[in-house]
């Protein structure tokens, strides 16, 4: 990539990145919100996370290898940070955990 | 200690498993980004500003993939259109901030910062209604974007480290991102849930699923979301779960603790009352 490609491919991503970044906020900024719009950007984070989520847990390609179990394995890793998330809510200890898990389960040749 | 010591002094436990996560991963984009012909100033400098995880290893592997330029422009920025969705669920948070500090913020957003610091307002919310400890300190605009550009530093840092180093260092990308995977995880799953949002996440995750089993992966994210969010509106007009319909629809929230009051939901009220009714008993 020349430094040219770079440029322009940097001036188009970086304009749409800080669209997508600052309208929202600043179009909303010195309105008095309704109870009704603060409550639907409230659902917000959780539709985000729920699909970021899913995103990364289901990868349509692993289950087409074969290896049942290679696919299986971010979900059963999942499980368990899901237990670890609703036991002690720490984001390092689950992302530790996770880790551990997804590298443990990994090496297991099944 | 200056102001700035002091809000990264705040920030900083908040950001470090972000920054650990993206050194892990930084690392083999820095890697990735070197292999298509990005020197490692123009990866720091891409990452200090664009500074998009997923949008910076789709840009190496579409160039790879033999994408125009356009196409790669337009498949990137397709993606990131769920930093739409982040913008505005911040907003009424930055209703009072000042411009410069609410623009930096917004441009440093990402998916685990957004995360962290939705997690720390809602803290601050919960605690001005029920009293927090002591020592408590309010989340405040300064310490969400320490965070971000703490996460930032770390990420433009391994990914210049990554470009240096090319590929002499060998980290498989799958295990890193799950640590990414897991924080998100404890930020949908360290939550209370109420018929609403049980909703909104499995709808979303649904949604995802069924958009990527049938090859649409790029929107999957955005859509899912939208769909969920607007699959959660829907339940609560028919069941009047609360908080999504207020005692007094279209009424403005006056002041932050009734903004605060209406963010938390009920469950989550009613268990930390009791558990403040034990300890007094």
């Amino acid at each position: 990539m020349s430094l040219a490609e770079f440029g322009i491919l940097y001036a188009i991503l970086m304009a749409t990145m800080a669209f997508s970044r600052c309208v929202p906020l600043f179009a909303l900024r010195g309105r008095e919100l309704s109870a009704q719009v603060v409550a639907v950007l409230d659902l917000i984070p959780v539709a985000a996370f729920a699909a970021l989520v899913a995103n990364d847990l289901y990868q349509p390609a692993a289950w087409t290898t074969g290896n049942v179990w290679q696919a299986l394995v971010p979900l059963i890793a999942a499980g368990g940070v899901v237990v670890l998330a609703r036991r002690t809510g720490s984001l390092i200890l689950c992302a530790v955990a996770g880790l551990v898990l997804y590298l443990v389960l990994g090496a297991i040749p099944l | 200690m200056s102001s700035i010591a002091h809000h990264i002094r705040r920030a900083l436990p908040y950001a470090a498993p972000i920054m650990a996560g993206y050194v892990a991963i930084g690392i083999p984009c820095g890697i990735l980004e070197s292999e298509v012909g990005i020197a490692p100033w123009m990866a720091f400098f891409l990452s200090a500003t664009f500074y998009s995880g997923a949008g910076q290893f789709m840009l190496s592997n579409l160039w790879l993939a033999g994408q125009p330029l356009f196409a790669i422009a337009a498949s990137i920025s397709f993606v990131n259109l769920r930093q739409l969705l982040y913008s505005a669920a911040f907003a009424p948070r930055f209703q009072k901030v000042k411009r410069w500090l609410a623009a930096l913020f917004a441009l440093t957003v990402t998916d685990e910062s957004f995360g962290v610091n939705t997690d720390r307002f809602a803290q601050t919310d919960e605690s001005a209604i029920l009293g927090g400890e002591a020592d408590f300190h309010p989340w405040e605009a300064a310490d969400a974007t320490c965070v971000n550009l703490l996460s930032m530093s770390a990420w433009a840092t391994a990914n210049f480290v990554g470009g240096l180093v090319g590929s002499t260092l060998a980290i498989p990308t799958a295990v890193a991102s799950f640590a990414m995977t897991a924080i998100f995880i404890c930020l949908l799953f360290g939550r209370t849930f109420t018929p609403t949002t049980i909703v909104v996440g499995v709808v979303s995750a649904a949604m995802v699923v069924l958009m990527k089993a049938v090859g649409l992966e790029q929107p999957a994210i955005i859509v899912g979301a939208v769909v969920g969010v607007a699959a959660g509106c829907v339940f609560a007009s028919l069941t009047r779960d609360r908080p999504i319909v207020p005692e007094a629809p279209g009424e403005a929230l006056a002041d932050d603790e009734t903004y605060a009051a209406h963010l938390l939901d009920a469950d989550r009220l009613e268990a930390a009352e009791e558990a403040v009714g034990e300890d007094e008993r």
